[in-house]
C-alpha cells in the first residue's frame, strides 16, 4: 500500500509541475506581448516595462519558467489588476464561501447520489431506475447558471420565499455582529450561538446550494449505478443470496464497499465540477466566493487573478484525486 | 463530457454494434424521441433563415417599439431590450450552438486520435510521453481549462472552440490508444508485422481505420457536453460576443432584465437543456446497448 | 406424490439478441431425501442455470422460466415470491457451493466477516458464540490455524483454502439441501481428491440431500447414486450413477465416457465424426451424432425407462433393449 501510494504522490507532483507548465505557457508564451497582457489593456509604458522585468521576460525562457516556479512556491501568484493586492490573499478571503457551497453540495452528492444510484442498479429496468437515470441525464443536461436563474424567477420573484442572493440579509449585516473565527459564516455563527445569523445564512444557501447541487447528485447516482451493475453480476454476491443474506447487507455492504473505488473517484471528480460550477453560479446569486472572484476578473481582463484561480483549482483537484486514491488503497486487494 | 468517464474505458464496439445499436436504440421510444429531436435541431440549424420569423432580427436589426414584449402571437418567445423577436435569436442560435460544438469536437480529434494511435501503436517511451500529458491535460478540472485558455487567447467565439479543442484532444487520445493498444495485439496486425510492414503503415492502414467505430460513438456522444460547454464560456464572456444569438450569451445579456421579462432567460436555457440532454440520453442509450455488462440480454 | 426433491417439465430461457433462447429443458429429475444425484454436461450446457433457478436467482429480466414445477418436500419453489425464497429457502434449507473459488468470495471483506454475516443471518449468533461458531466451522473443514485464518482476505489464501472456506460457509447456513456447483473444477488434481472426500463426509455427518454439478464422469461416479447427463439444456440420460456411466445408452453419454481415451485409437475415435447442421426441432445431439436417422432431425425423444431406473432420450438407445 505504501508503494502504491508513494507512486501516486510521485505521479502528482508530475502533474502538478505539468499542470504548472501549462500555466506557465498560457500566460508568458501564447501571448504575442505578455508583459502588456499581465498588466492589462490601460496600463502605461512604464507599467508594462516595470512587467517586464518583475516577470523577467528580458531572460531566456528556461530562466522565466523557474523564476514562475519559485513564485509559485512561495505562493506569489502575482497581484490583482484591479484591486492591485495579492492575488493569494483576495482567493484566501474569497474561499470560505466558496467551500461552504462545495460542501453542501458534496454532502448532497453523497447523502442522495449513492443512495439513489444504489437503489437504480437494484431496481434496473423498474420505474424507479428509469426515473432516477432520467433525473440523473436531465439534471447534468441542464446549464447550471440558467437553473439559478430560473429558481431566483420561482421563489424569489414569484413567491418570495427564499432572498435572491448575498450570504446575509442587508439588516442583519449592518445591525449585527458577524461572528469571525474560521470564517466559515455558517460554522461560526453556529458555534457562537448566533442563532439569528445561522438561521439567516441557512436561508440565503438555499437557492445556490440547489443551483450548485443538482449536477453532482446526478453525476454520482449515474456512476455508482454502473459500477454496481458490475458489481451485483459477480459471483460472491449471487453467493451471498444463496446463503440467504438479506438484500439490505447484500446491497448497501457487500456491493458498496466493492464500489469505493469507483465512488471516492467520481466524488473527488464531483467536487472539481462543483468548483467550477461555482464560476457560472456565484455572480448569479451575489455568493462572495472565488467563482464571484474569477467572473469579474474575466469581465475586468484581470489575467493575473484568473491565472491565480486556475493554478489554485487545478492544484485543489489534483490533490483531491490523490486523497481519493489513497481511499482506493486501502481496498486490500491493493493493500495486498 | 467527464460524466461519461466510465463509458471510456469499457466501449469498444465494432461497426457491426455500432449498426446493430442504432436499431436497438430505435426501438426505445425516449431514444427514438431523442434521435427524431436531434434531426429537427440539425434541420432547424440549416434552415434557419428560412423558418425564423424575422431572421434580421437575429444579428444587428433592432426593433425598439416592441422592447422587452412578453410572448405573444408575433413574437412566441417575447422580445429582448433592443425589441428582437427571441424566437428567432434561438433558432439562429441553434446554429451558431451546433456549428461551434461540432467544430469543436472535429479539432479534437484531429489531434487526439492520431496522437493515440502513434501511442498505441509504438508503445514504450513515445507511448509514456503522450500519456503522461494527457495525464496533465486531464488533471485540470473539467471546463477549468477552457476557461483559462479562453481568457488568454481573447473572448471570441472562435477562441472558444479552439479552447474546448484543446481541453478535449486527451480523452481521444485515450480511447484510441485503447483500441490500438488491444488491435496491435491482434491476429492480423502481428502477421503485418512479422511480414516488416513498416511501423507507420501498420497505425496508419492497419490500426487507425480500426478505431473508427468507437470514435465515432464516443464524439457523437460528447456533443451535449460539448454544447454546454461552449454555452458555459459565452455565460461568462469568454465565447459569443453581442449581437451574436449565441444561447449562453442569451442568457448572460437577459440577467439585467429577466427578474420583469421572464421569457428572456427561459427560452434559450429550455434549448440548451432540450438539445443537451437528447445528446446524452442518445449518448446513454448507446451506452446502454454497446456495454455487455449492462446490455438487457 | 412427488419425491423430496423433483423437477417437472422445467423450461428456462434467456433473451439474446436474436430472441428467446432457450437454455434449460429438464422433463424429470428426482433426488431422494439424503441422497446425492449427479448432474454432468459440459460447460455451457445450463448446468449453473439449473443451479440459479432451484434458488430463485436467475438474473432478471434477462432469463425467463417459461413453465415447469420444482419441488422440494412438498413445496413448489417456482411457485414462492422472491421474498418468500429468501425468509424461508435461501441459506435456511437450501443453500449453494459455487465454483469458482477465486470469485466466490468477497474481495473486502475478510474470511472471518463473511462467515461471521452467514453465521448471524443463519444462526442467529452474535458477539463471542458468532466468533466461535466460525472457529468450529473451519475446523469441520480442516482448515488449520483457525484463529489466524478469520483474520484473511480471499486474495491471501490458496484456490484450496478459500474452496474450504466455502463450502464451510454453505454449510454453516445448515442447510437441508445443498447445490455443489463443480466445487473442485478450478483446483489441481491433488487438492480435488481431499475435497470430494470433505465434501463426502460432511453429507454423511450433517444428512443433507446433493444436487452434485459436475463435467467430469469420473466424480459422480465416485459421490453421486444416481446421475443424470445434461446436454444443451436438455437430460438426456438418467438413472443410477453406476449404469449410466458403465452402461450409457445415449451416445453422447458414451462420447463423454470415451473422452478420456486409454490408447490412440480410441483418442482418434471420433475424429472423423461428421458434424451435421442442427435440427430444429429434433434432437439436441442431433449435429454430432454418429447414429443419428431421420427421425432424430423431425422430432425430440423424450426420456424412456431402458433398463429399470435408467432412463434415455434418444430413439436409437430406446429401441436397443439389452
Amino acid at each position: 500500500m505504501k508503494k502504491f501510494i508513494l507512486r501516486r504522490l510521485l505521479l502528482g507532483v508530475i502533474v502538478m509541475l505539468g499542470v504548472a507548465f501549462i500555466t506557465f505557457f498560457l500566460t508568458r508564451v501564447i501571448p504575442s506581448d505578455p508583459a502588456a497582457k499581465w498588466v492589462g489593456p490601460r496600463a502605461t509604458p512604464e507599467q508594462i516595462a516595470k512587467a517586464t522585468i518583475d516577470l523577467g521576460l528580458d531572460q531566456p525562457l528556461y530562466v522565466q519558467f523557474f523564476k514562475y516556479m519559485g513564485d509559485l512556491l512561495q505562493g506569489n501568484l502575482g497581484a490583482s489588476l484591479r484591486t492591485r493586492r495579492p492575488i493569494m490573499l483576495e482567493l484566501q478571503e474569497n474561499l470560505p464561501a466558496t467551500i461552504e457551497l462545495v460542501f453542501i453540495s458534496t454532502i448532497a452528492a453523497v447523502f442522495l447520489g449513492i443512495p439513489l444510484g444504489v437503489i437504480s442498479a437494484r431496481r434496473k429496468d423498474q420505474w424507479v431506475d428509469h426515473l432516477s437515470r432520467l433525473f440523473s441525464v436531465g439534471v447534468v443536461s441542464l446549464p447550471t447558471f440558467w437553473v439559478g436563474l430560473i429558481l431566483q424567477l420561482l421563489f424569489f420573484r414569484t413567491l418570495h420565499l427564499f432572498p435572491m442572493g448575498g450570504q446575509l440579509s442587508t439588516e442583519i449585516k449592518l445591525t449585527m455582529e458577524i461572528p469571525k473565527i474560521t470564517g466559515f459564516l455558517m460554522f461560526d455563527s453556529l458555534v457562537t450561538g448566533n442563532f439569528r445569523i445561522f438561521t439567516d445564512a441557512l436561508w440565503h444557501i438555499v437557492l445556490p446550494g440547489i443551483t450548485i447541487g443538482l449536477y453532482p447528485v446526478g453525476l454520482v447516482a449515474r456512476m455508482t449505478r454502473s459500477a454496481l451493475l458490475e458489481i451485483l453480476n459477480e459471483d460472491y454476491i449471487t453467493a451471498a443470496r444463496s446463503y440467504g443474506l438479506s438484500e439490505r447487507i447484500v446491497l448497501w455492504s457487500y456491493a458498496l464497499k466493492n464500489s469505493i473505488g469507483s465512488t471516492s473517484t467520481v466524488v473527488a471528480l464531483s467536487i472539481g465540477y462543483t468548483l467550477v460550477n461555482t464560476f457560472l453560479t456565484e455572480s448569479i446569486f451575489s455568493w462572495p466566493g472565488i467563482g464571484s472572484y474569477i467572473a469579474s476578473a474575466v469581465i475586468g481582463l484581470d489575467y493575473p487573478a484568473i491565472m491565480g484561480v486556475t493554478i489554485f483549482s487545478a492544484f485543489s483537484y489534483v490533490i483531491l484525486n490523490l486523497v481519493a486514491d489513497v481511499i482506493i488503497a486501502m481496498d486490500p486487494r491493493v493493500r495486498a | 463530457m467527464q460524466w461519461l468517464m466510465d463509458t471510456r474505458k469499457t466501449l469498444q464496439p465494432g461497426l457491426r454494434e455500432v449498426r446493430l445499436s442504432f436499431y436497438l436504440l430505435n426501438r426505445n421510444r425516449l431514444q427514438r424521441a431523442s434521435l427524431t429531436i436531434i434531426i429537427l435541431l440539425i434541420l432547424v440549424a440549416i434552415f434557419a433563415p428560412v423558418i425564423a420569423p424575422y431572421p434580421g432580427h437575429a444579428i444587428s436589426e433592432t426593433n425598439p417599439d416592441d422592447k422587452l414584449q412578453p410572448p405573444s402571437a408575433q413574437y412566441w418567445f417575447g422580445t429582448d431590450e433592443l425589441g428582437r423577436d427571441m424566437l428567432s435569436r434561438v433558432i439562429y442560435g441553434t446554429r451558431i450552438s451546433l456549428q461551434t460544438a461540432l467544430i469543436a469536437v472535429g479539432l479534437a480529434l484531429l489531434v487526439g486520435v492520431p496522437l493515440g494511435a502513434i501511442a498505441g501503436g509504438l508503445g514504450g517511451v513515445v507511448d509514456e510521453i503522450i500519456m503522461r500529458i494527457t495525464d496533465v491535460f486531464l488533471s485540470f478540472p473539467p471546463l477549468l481549462l477552457a476557461i483559462a485558455i479562453a481568457a488568454f487567447l481573447g473572448p471570441n467565439l472562435r477562441n472558444a472552440m479552439l479552447a474546448i479543442a484543446i481541453s478535449w484532444w486527451p480523452w481521444y487520445t485515450r480511447i484510441i490508444r485503447g483500441q490500438a493498444v488491444s488491435i496491435r495485439e491482434r491476429q492480423f496486425v502481428r502477421a503485418a508485422r512479422a511480414i516488416g510492414t513498416p511501423r507507420s503503415s501498420i497505425i496508419f492502414k492497419h490500426i487507425l481505420p480500426n478505431t473508427f467505430a468507437p470514435v465515432i460513438v464516443q464524439a457523437s456522444m460528447d456533443i451535449g457536453g460539448v454544447i454546454l460547454t461552449i454555452a458555459s464560456l459565452s455565460f461568462l464572456g469568454l465565447g459569443a460576443q453581442p449581437p451574436t444569438p449565441e444561447w449562453g450569451l442569451l442568457i448572460s445579456t437577459s440577467r439585467t432584465y429577466f427578474l420583469n421579462a421572464w421569457w428572456y432567460s427561459t427560452f434559450p436555457g429550455l434549448a440548451i437543456f432540450i438539445t443537451v440532454l437528447v445528446f446524452n440520453l442518445i449518448g446513454d442509450g448507446f451506452r446502454e446497448v454497446l456495454d455487455p455488462k449492462t446490455r438487457k440480454f | 406424490m412427488t419425491e423430496y426433491f423433483e423437477i417437472k417439465n422445467l423450461a428456462v430461457g434467456f433473451h439474446t439478441f436474436e430472441g428467446v433462447r432457450d437454455v434449460l429443458r429438464i422433463e424429470s429429475l428426482r433426488i431422494k431425501r439424503g441422497e446425492t444425484y449427479g448432474l454432468v454436461g459440459e460447460s455451457g450446457a445450463g448446468k449453473t442455470v439449473l443451479a440459479l433457478t432451484i434458488l430463485g436467482l436467475l438474473p432478471k429480466p434477462a432469463a425467463i422460466v417459461h413453465s415447469g414445477e420444482i419441488w422440494l418436500d412438498g413445496q413448489d419453489l417456482l411457485k414462492k415470491t422472491d421474498r418468500q425464497m429468501y425468509t424461508q429457502y435461501r441459506g435456511k434449507r437450501i443453500t449453494m457451493i459455487f465454483q469458482d473459488p477465486m470469485s466466490t468470495l468477497n474481495p473486502v471483506f475478510t474470511v472471518g466477516q463473511q462467515l461471521a454475516r452467514v453465521i448471524e443471518a443463519q444462526q442467529h449468533l452474535k458477539g463471542q458464540a458468532n466468533t466461535q461458531k466460525a472457529l468450529e466451522m473451519l475446523e469441520i473443514v480442516k482448515l488449520p490455524d483457525a484463529g489466524r485464518m478469520l483474520e484473511k482476505y480471499p486474495h491471501e489464501l490458496s484456490g484450496g483454502q478459500r474452496q474450504r472456506i466455502i463450502i464451510a460457509i454453505a454449510l454453516t447456513c445448515g442447510a437441508e439441501f445443498l447445490i455443489a456447483d463443480e466445487p473442485t473444477r478450478n483446483l489441481d488434481v491433488t487438492i480435488q481428491a481431499g475435497i470430494l472426500k470433505l465434501m463426502d463426509e460432511l453429507q454423511q455427518e450433517f444428512k443433507m440431500s446433493m444436487l452434485f454439478i459436475a463435467n467430469n464422469v469420473g466424480l459422480v461416479n465416485v459421490v453421486c447414486k444416481n446421475a443424470g447427463i445434461l446436454y444443451r439444456g436438455k437430460l438426456v440420460e438418467d438413472g443410477p450413477s453406476e449404469k449410466v456411466i458403465r452402461r450409457a445408452r445415449h451416445p453422447y453419454t458414451q462420447t463423454l465416457i470415451s473422452a478420456i481415451p486409454r490408447d490412440k485409437s480410441e483418442a482418434l475415435k471420433f475424429a472423423n465424426t461428421v458434424i451435421k447442421p442442427d435440427a430444429e426441432h429434433g434432437c439436441p445431439y442431433y449435429a454430432r451424432c454418429t447414429l443419428a436417422e431421420d427421425a432424430c432431425a423431425a422430432s425430440e425423444p423424450m426420456l424412456e425407462a431402458v433398463d429399470g431406473a435408467q432412463k434415455v432420450a434418444c430413439f436409437v438407445a430406446a429401441r436397443r433393449q439389452p
